[in-house]
């Protein structure tokens, strides 16, 4: 995964977010980008350190409430709502990191699974404070970040964008540097990165954290957003939802979590009206993914380039 | 009227398809209302969706006019995602000014909807079963058909206690949710004022399949009533529970909120028989309205209509008979109209109440008989009471706001 | 809470614990010889159901769907392992964990598309639908013979574990996936023939609930999700430990149903996350 940076994705990933609200609706753009935001937590796990999360919709869920509650109890900004999103996504990411990383394996899968699920409960269980099955209503529908009113659809796509391109950056810078090296060796053996004297708990950790900021501000983002907070927020079907995305896309790189948001996203809207059990197919292309073309869709875009050019492209 | 916007010009083909097939109409349609309906084709509650959004759409259709303006029904499918249908919403009210909007498949979805609706000036017409939607989250453009748990528990539990008076022990099996707690806390005030025991509540969650644990503390206690507060197929699994464990022999069971037809197909006449519900529309009662939709529902699937089929058709009824007596799609116009409105709906003779907004009806109390007592293979249960009761409006913390 | 009502619990969650017992022994089976968890069990859990619903239609009961439902859901189960699995067995966990998760919201959606979202009802056996009085408590006789099924499920399964070459494979490979591979024996066929065993321990479960539970597209998450818990409190690829397991969960949901309803459901999830940070394999597990 380690490569230069910015690159080529970087480019076609900017190009693309200038495009999209000229051809689709703002308002879909603007869900195609939390989603991406979303996505790229799972895809920095899985991607970087081979991380398998079944359990990100807990921190994009908890970002979500969290955001919600500053900004219609305590007259936040969006701005304040949402580093505080991403701070305390951070914050269950390090402290449930710190009991789960060490289980290897399927271990993993299955607390990310099981801890995801105490959130849903959690989350029914204290309805005071969320709303419950009803969800989290009331939001301020107009901001103000810095100087600028956010108001219109447009406004809001550019908002989103602007914190999705930081982390995307971010991301990206991390992967091309010798940390991502690091990262990418745990990945590929952990037992001789741990032979060789790296503390492979630690970095498990650090990058389990930072993808509960990152799924704890596309939380955040969705609820300044919405002016609500849906209760399938932090279902298990978010999970699985953004690990669907991150499959489809790619995890190989950054950018696979933006074009699996972005496939995903117009796939379901184009097809849920046609034919309402669209899901089958959605399963029937995970299927065909992870046997023949494990890089993701993205990959597909980094072969053609491989073979024009003459050589690897990088993600 | 609304114009023609400009977006289909901007976009490529392929997006436009994407984005918004029900938008595509004719260029020289002028007086053509869109009346959009936000229902879950796909996803967990997809077959409440469509059923509902039948209902709405065959509406539609069958008024085919309304104030003097051609109907055309949008639907908006969030495909069962509350998210989604607040994104689908600010979509068609900022970018193709659509104001008329009917329909929700849960509650989280009515609620979000209400607020969203209300803040861009529009007109919305729902079936959320939450009390919150004529309660303290009620406003100006939201109106309800369904009756709130206030009048669904006292249109059933009333009657019942009146009717078996010496059923003095009453037990509940309550969802822990917001509906259900709702169901529950009526349930007590009316314990409370008829001197009934309340010999315990048993609290199940949303994603609860296994009932038998509280089916079993219900049983210690040895109620003569054991009444159901939740909704959805936990109604259908508790008491198909319940019933295995024999509950039936000394016991009555109380199912208060339910959805009629559909539930009672799923639970069959073995689980039904001697069950009591309460629900919302029952296609035997007889009335104008209600045979307004049986024809229409025949000559459509050529069946009965079930619950679902019943509100989704009420939604778009109510928006509709506002704007033919406003004469007109401005929106304060048809809120005005609606205010006070009584018209011939699904149930009988409905009126919309000015204070909250609520469609006060009536809300039946049904039971089930057994199999050889069925006239036909839906005439599952009989009615036994048919109540209005609501909640005076001043009691119900809505302010408009 | 009174002893009397205590022990009802006590006696209700050994009822349901044998009902989990039996959902989450095929899952453990799989894992035991082939390592991985599959995602698809739950799914043919599901599809058993509905299999007993079709019948119950057909037949008027689901006597033929003893037979007919593991039967069919094995043969599927082959079909899934030779068609998809047999492929990822060089690649990473991650693969077979993503492979059967898609083919279970395939299952879902094939099922809803065959019949329809609605839950379905299936009459409990005619000869099974009375009430049995057993001392002061009343249980119903259906459940009852579901628990007595389990239960002989259960030795059956011990025998074949502990006295059949089958069973020291299994033993073998849940000591030490590779000694299998060195013993000589072809891998390829236990494989097969334990993801097929699974997947008719599965559609035995979902036959046997069908009448509990009804027949629901979705009932696939939430029984995936109590098997997993099972396993990994009792310890993956042991039978003592699915049966332990799924006896303290059956145990845990119904004491707390009584004591804390609010929690019932968080405290079968509370109590995998305890028992995984104390004994990280589980209760019996060995790795």
């Amino acid at each position: 995964m380690a490569g230069r940076f910015p690159n080529v994705a970087t480019l076609l990933v900017v190009a693309a977010l200038v495009v999209m609200p000229f051809v689709m609706h703002t308002t879909l753009a603007t869900q195609i980008v939390i989603f991406a935001t979303g996505t790229l937590s799972v895809t920095l796990l899985l991607g970087a350190v081979g991380l398998l999360s079944f359990g990100q919709g807990l921190f994009l869920g908890l970002g979500a409430y969290t955001c919600a509650i500053l900004l219609r109890d305590h007259q936040a900004g969006p701005l304040t709502g949402l580093v505080v999103a991403m701070l305390a996504g951070a914050a269950l990411a390090l402290a449930l990191g710190a009991l789960i990383v060490r289980r290897r394996g399927v271990y993993f899968v299955m607390l990310t699974l099981a801890f995801a699920q105490m959130g849903y409960f959690a989350m029914l269980a204290f309805k005071g404070v969320t709303g419950g099955e009803n969800g989290l209503t009331g939001l301020p529908r107009t901001f103000r970040v810095l100087g600028l009113p956010i108001e219109s659809p447009l406004s809001f796509y550019v908002l989103t964008t602007v914190a999705f391109l930081i982390v995307f950056l971010l991301v990206q810078r991390l992967t091309a540097s010798p940390l991502g090296s690091v990262l990418a060796a745990i990945r590929e053996n952990e037992g001789r990165s741990e032979a060789l004297g790296y503390p492979v708990v630690r970095y498990k950790l650090a990058a389990f954290t930072a993808a509960g900021a990152i799924a704890g501000l596309a939380g955040g983002l969705h609820a300044v957003f919405l002016g609500f907070v849906p209760p399938s927020d932090i279902e298990l079907e978010m999970s699985q939802r953004l690990l669907i995305m991150a499959i489809i896309g790619g995890v190989g790189s950054p950018a696979g979590a933006f074009a699996g948001s972005v496939f995903y996203t117009l796939v379901s809207e184009a097809l849920s009206e046609i034919w309402a059990r669209w899901l089958a197919l959605i399963a029937l292309l995970l299927i065909a993914i992870v046997l023949f073309l494990p890089g993701g869709l993205w990959s597909i875009g980094r072969l053609v380039a491989g073979r024009w050019g003459g050589r690897a492209g990088h993600g | 009227m609304i114009e023609r916007r400009r977006f289909l010009t901007s976009a490529t083909a392929a997006a436009a398809v994407l984005a918004a097939p029900p938008l595509i109409r004719r260029a020289n349609a002028q007086s053509v209302l869109d009346i959009a309906a936000v229902y879950s084709l796909s996803g967990t509650f997809a077959n409440v969706g469509s059923a509902l959004n039948d209902g709405s759409k065959w509406a539609v259709e069958a008024y085919g006019s309304a104030g003097g303006n051609k109907l055309n029904y949008v639907l908006l499918d969030d495909r069962g995602d509350a998210g989604e249908a607040v994104r689908k919403v600010q979509e068609v009210m900022t970018q193709h000014g659509i104001k008329h909007v009917v329909g929700c498949t849960n509650s989280a979805i009515g609620l979000a909807v209400q607020k969203e609706v209300h803040a861009r000036g529009g007109i919305y017409v729902n079936e959320a079963g939450a009390d919150e939607i004529t309660g303290k989250d009620c406003n100006r453009s939201s109106f309800r058909w369904p009756v709130a748990c206030y009048s669904a528990v006292n249109s059933t539990v009333r009657p019942l206690i009146d009717k078996f008076p010496q059923a003095k022990r009453w037990y509940t099996i309550t969802g822990q949710y917001v509906f259900g707690d709702s169901l529950l806390s009526n349930c007590k005030q009316v314990f409370q004022e008829k001197g009934i025991q309340h010999v315990g509540n048993s609290y199940h969650s949303l994603s609860d399949r296994e009932y038998s644990g509280y089916i079993a503390t219900a049983l210690s206690a040895a109620p003569d009533v054991l009444a159901v507060c939740n909704f959805g197929n936990q109604t259908v699994d508790v008491i198909r529970q319940a019933v295995s464990y024999g509950m039936k022999r000394n016991t009555k069971i109380l199912a208060v909120w339910s959805t009629g037809l559909d539930q009672y197909q799923a639970l069959g006449p073995e689980n039904c028989d001697g069950v009591y519900f309460g629900c919302n529309f029952w296609h035997g009662v007889d009335s104008p309205g209600g045979r307004r939709v049986a024809e229409i529902v025949k000559q459509k699937t050529g069946d009965v209509p079930n619950y679902l089929h019943a509100c989704g058709y009420a939604v778009a009824q109510v928006l509709i008979e506002g704007i033919n007596k406003a004469g007109s799609t401005d929106v304060p116009k048809i809120i005005g109209a609606l205010e006070g409105l009584s018209y011939e709906g699904p149930t009988g003779t409905e009126t919309v109440r000015p204070q909250d907004h609520q469609v006060l009806k009536d809300y039946y109390l049904m039971l089930g008989k057994a199999k050889g007592a069925m006239k036909d293979k839906n005439d599952f249960a009989d009615v036994v009471a048919a109540t209005k009761a609501f909640l005076p409006p001043d009691k119900t913390g809505c302010t408009m706001g | 809470m009174s002893t009397q009502l205590l022990l009802f619990q006590v006696l209700n969650g050994l009822g349901i614990g044998m009902i989990y017992f039996l959902l989450s022994v095929g899952l453990t089976l799989i894992f035991g010889l082939m390592r991985f968890v599959n995602f698809a069990h739950g799914a043919f859990y599901l599809a058993a159901a509905y299999i007993a619903y079709a019948i119950s239609l057909a037949f008027g009961s689901i006597w033929w769907a003893l037979l007919i439902g593991p039967l069919a859901i094995a043969a599927l189960a082959l079909v899934i392992e030779r068609l998809l699995l047999r492929h990822t067995y060089a690649m990473p966990h991650e693969a077979q964990i993503l492979i059967t998760f898609a083919v279970a919201l395939l299952f879902q959606e094939i099922v809803i598309l065959i019949f329809d979202p609605l839950a379905k009802s299936v009459p409990v056996p005619a000869s099974l639908s009375g009430i049995v009085f057993l001392g002061p408590y009343v249980y119903p006789a259906y459940r009852l013979a579901v628990v007595a099924a389990a239960a002989v499920i259960a030795v059956v399964l011990w025998l074949v574990v502990e006295r059949t070459k089958f069973g020291a494979m299994l033993r073998a490979g849940s000591e030490n996936a590779e000694m299998v591979g060195l013993l000589g024996i072809n891998v390829d066929r236990v494989f097969m023939a334990a993801f097929a065993l699974g997947g008719a321990l599965a559609g035995l479960a979902g036959v046997l609930a069908a009448p509990l539970r009804g027949a629901e597209p979705f009932m696939s998450t939430e029984a995936l999700g109590i098997a997993f818990v099972v396993v990994v409190v009792g310890g993956l690829g042991t039978l003592t430990g699915a049966l332990v397991g799924g006896l303290l969960i059956g145990l845990v949901q119904s004491i707390m149903s009584t004591l804390w309803p609010e929690a019932a459901q968080l405290m079968i999830y509370a109590a995998m996350a305890l028992v995984l940070l104390v004994r990280p394999a589980g209760l019996f597990g060995r790795f």
